[in-house]
């Protein structure tokens, strides 16, 4: 057991926090803010710069071949400043299956473009009423050596702006995972707003043809691939919530110490103190559940109760310490003048993304149910 | 980072685990069951006889010492394990008190108590409460003064554990009595044998069915090389036994056991209806619910260890785990109890008695370590400050 930070992590974590806080301030997000998509592409052009949209990916595809764990810790940074950037969708949920299940051909044509900030490759893995990706109703039927694909996928984050979009659908013989060029006849992308201000779109498919090349697995590997890379995600979320929850855990600590009321600083109320003590609580119970699972992640072991229990935790934690943090503001917390409204977003974001609290306690429970999640 | 046990530890857990399902007899079971978390019966006298001989107490000490020289990581492993089995191990005085008294104690005294420490024939009890101070423990009025070779202790303390079975109390006391000296200042610690005149108990009967003591010293005499450590100097001791102390009280040990025993217990249990406890979805959700708070306990003892082993530990890391893990303890006993459903009420006497009455027993007993050892609303004061580094108000 060790839970020192590796050089190379601190590297990364000091080299990813340094460029966003200078980059991420509150007159960037708001320019952002007016643009119709919420995506700084200048700020994603300086970490591909810097070498950070490559932090996991292999050094022969451009990047800069650092595990997992590197990976979730620029990504908890990117919490840290709520940036408007798509780091989970692209560099987790499409460039890591890309890598651990494409040929070389896929990879030497996506990855390098991806990590040099060129390309954007996204990720559709929701449905209407479907939050598992290894279990689409999206059709795929085989047609020479590629697909005919026809369903619906929603919260599709960035697609039009996107190169091609990662999916699964079923055929005959099991889930496929499939590389959607959003501009293919066929593709209708319908813009979502949604609450944190991601760009997203429900993608619509309809005959639409998908060549032998953008097939990323076939039938008898797509179903894994698809659990294999909602793990990652569903951990990467987590280790985003630690940065977002630590960070308006934080101001609201800076902001009680300042704030008086009858004649003192309220933070010295220890109904005040108490609270914000219960979120620092949380926030340990969320990086210690967030980073045990990245690193049996990276460690490549079976880790789904230990993915669950991450996921249950980024839910409930951001939940907490997001009304927490509004509640001790007062109404500064909902002021747009003030950051932690963004964060407050970005929370409920990541809690409601790829499963919530309960319905990921009911598949735990399941598991139980059938012997296998006894503690060790 | 590498949150997973190496193989050596792994390799510890499974020997100790072994061990202790071997040493857990059914007759040691019975009687340590009957006296709820305070041993001192004739088997388990033989049992930690055993342990001493086999070279288990002390795991965390150096080896100079005659411990074992593991890490506070593998001394927590080894916890782990003896709390999980139910063994009611008097761990405050051989991995608390004791290390610390090895290192402060008079030569004289730290050569009569460490051997017997870890041969398992000496335990001590700690006298720090008095019924005008817990948490405000600087506040204490028990005093010892200096009466040419002797200390002389004149006041009373309250919730002594494991008086009754101790050989020794390691007791705090007033020593300096200048109204210019900070109260945290004038404290001395010393070691009182219950065998010494003036000194008398009485039980307190409690909730949970643990005895404790009021314990009362009327000039209660003992040699000048009782004192441990330095005069006016008590303090240091009584806080870095108290970090050691924490780390132990929310071991996720015997939570993470009755888990399992509970999820045994839904799997071979049937409703009148036919139905398996464990299809129920309502139980399959409280376990879940239990299952997710554990593995944070668990990495927060963890985590806790590694730090102490690295020197890296954190005041408010400290209390978080307690707090978190005192609160959860309760929550989860719950949670337990409600699959049980009404058998859970039932004591370990009774003729239905499920899982040994644990889940009755620790609602009854559950509330101890949420002032214990620190009240919860001060470890908060403590996380806020150290934490966060929000001002506190004065007191």
């Amino acid at each position: 057991m060790d839970f020192s930070f590796s050089e190379q992590q601190q590297d990364v974590q000091n080299l990813a926090r340094q460029i966003l806080t200078e980059e991420v301030s509150a007159e960037r997000q708001d320019v952002v803010d007016q643009q119709p998509d919420r995506f700084d592409k200048a700020l994603w052009a300086k970490l591909a710069e810097a070498g950070l949209l490559g932090v996991s990916i292999a050094e022969k595809n451009g990047g800069m071949g650092f595990n997992f764990t590197e990976l979730c810790f620029f990504i908890e940074e990117a919490g840290r400043t709520v940036a408007p950037i798509p780091v989970i969708p692209v560099l987790v949920s499409a460039a890591l299956p890309i890598q651990q299940f494409g040929s070389v051909e896929q990879q030497r044509r996506l990855l390098q473009p991806l990590a040099s900030g060129k390309t954007l490759i996204t990720t559709a893995f929701m449905e209407p009423m479907g939050e598992d990706p290894a279990t689409p109703l999206t059709q795929a039927r085989p047609q020479g050596a590629g697909y005919v694909v026809n369903g619906v996928k929603t919260a599709v984050p960035l697609a039009h702006l996107s190169e091609r979009v990662l999916i699964s659908a079923k055929t005959d013989n099991g889930v496929v995972a499939l590389m959607i060029n959003p501009r293919a006849e066929g593709v209708t992308l319908v813009p979502l707003k949604v609450t944190s201000g991601e760009p997203q779109s429900e993608m619509r498919l309809e005959n639409v043809l998908v060549a032998t090349c953008d097939v990323l697995a076939g039938p008898e590997q797509g179903g894994e691939l698809m659990t294999w890379a909602a793990q990652r995600t569903i951990v990467a979320y987590a280790a985003m919530q630690v940065g977002v929850s630590d960070k308006s855990m934080r101001m609201t600590a800076s902001y009680t110490a300042e704030r008086q009321q009858f004649g003192v600083p309220i933070a010295t109320f220890q109904a005040v103190g108490h609270r914000a003590a219960n979120c620092f609580i949380d926030v340990e119970c969320l990086k210690l559940t967030a980073y045990q699972a990245a690193s049996l992640l990276e460690a490549d072991v079976d880790a789904s109760t230990e993915v669950e229990i991450a996921k249950v935790w980024a839910g409930d934690v951001g939940h907490r310490v997001s009304f927490a943090s509004q509640h001790l503001h007062g109404g500064i917390g909902i002021d747009k003048d003030y950051p932690l409204w963004r964060y407050c977003l970005w929370a409920r974001h990541i809690e409601l993304t790829l499963g919530s609290s309960a319905s990921t306690l009911a598949k735990l429970g399941e598991k139980i149910a059938k012997g296998e999640a006894y503690v060790s | 980072m590498k949150v997973e046990f190496t193989p050596e530890q792994e390799a510890l857990r499974t020997e100790l685990r072994a061990y202790f399902d071997e040493l857990m007899t059914p007759e040691l079971r019975a009687e340590v069951d009957a006296t709820p978390g305070e041993g001192g019966g004739e088997l388990f006298w033989q049992a930690m006889d055993k342990l001493g001989k086999d070279g288990w107490i002390g795991v965390g000490w150096s080896k100079e010492r005659g411990g074992r020289g593991m890490t506070a990581f593998e001394q927590m492993i080894f916890i782990e394990e003896v709390m999980r089995a139910g063994f009611p191990f008097p761990f405050l005085t051989t991995e608390s008190v004791g290390p610390i008294l090895a290192d402060n104690a008079s030569e004289r005294m730290r050569d009569l108590l460490v051997p017997k420490i870890l041969e398992g024939k000496l335990i001590m009890a700690i006298a720090y409460s008095e019924p005008g101070s817990g948490t405000d423990l600087a506040s204490l009025t028990t005093t010892a003064i200096r009466d040419g070779d002797e200390w002389v202790i004149k006041g009373q303390k309250i919730f002594t554990s494991l008086a009754q079975h101790a050989d020794y109390v390691w007791i705090a006391a007033r020593t300096n009595q200048d109204p210019a000296v900070k109260k945290h200042k004038g404290i001395s610690i010393f070691l009182v044998p219950t065998t010494a005149e003036g000194y008398d108990r009485t039980p307190i009967h409690t909730l949970g069915d643990v005895t404790t003591n009021a314990t009362y010293y009327d000039n209660v005499r003992i040699p000048a090389d009782h004192l441990v450590g330095e005069l006016d100097a008590g303090w240091k001791l009584i806080t870095s036994q108290l970090n050691r102390e924490r780390l132990s009280l929310v071991n996720c040990g015997p939570v993470s056991q009755l888990l399992n025993e509970t999820m045994q217990w839904a799997d071979k249990n049937h409703y009148t209806n036919g139905k398996r406890v464990l299809d129920e979805p309502w139980v399959q959700m409280n376990l879940a619910k239990v299952r997710v708070g554990i593995e944070a306990l668990k990495l927060m003892c963890y985590k806790q260890a590694w730090s102490i082993t690295n020197d890296k530990l954190e005041m408010a890391d400290a209390s978080a785990a307690k707090v978190y893990g005192t609160e959860f303890f309760i929550e989860a006993y719950r949670l337990l109890a409600e699959v049980l459903g009404q058998v859970a009420n039932e004591h370990l006497d009774s003729k239905g008695v499920q899982l040994r009455g644990r889940l009755e027993m620790m609602y009854r007993t559950a509330s101890i370590i949420t002032f214990g050892g620190g009240a919860n609303e001060i470890q908060r004061d403590i996380i806020s400050a150290a934490g966060l580094w929000m001002p506190r108000a004065s007191r």
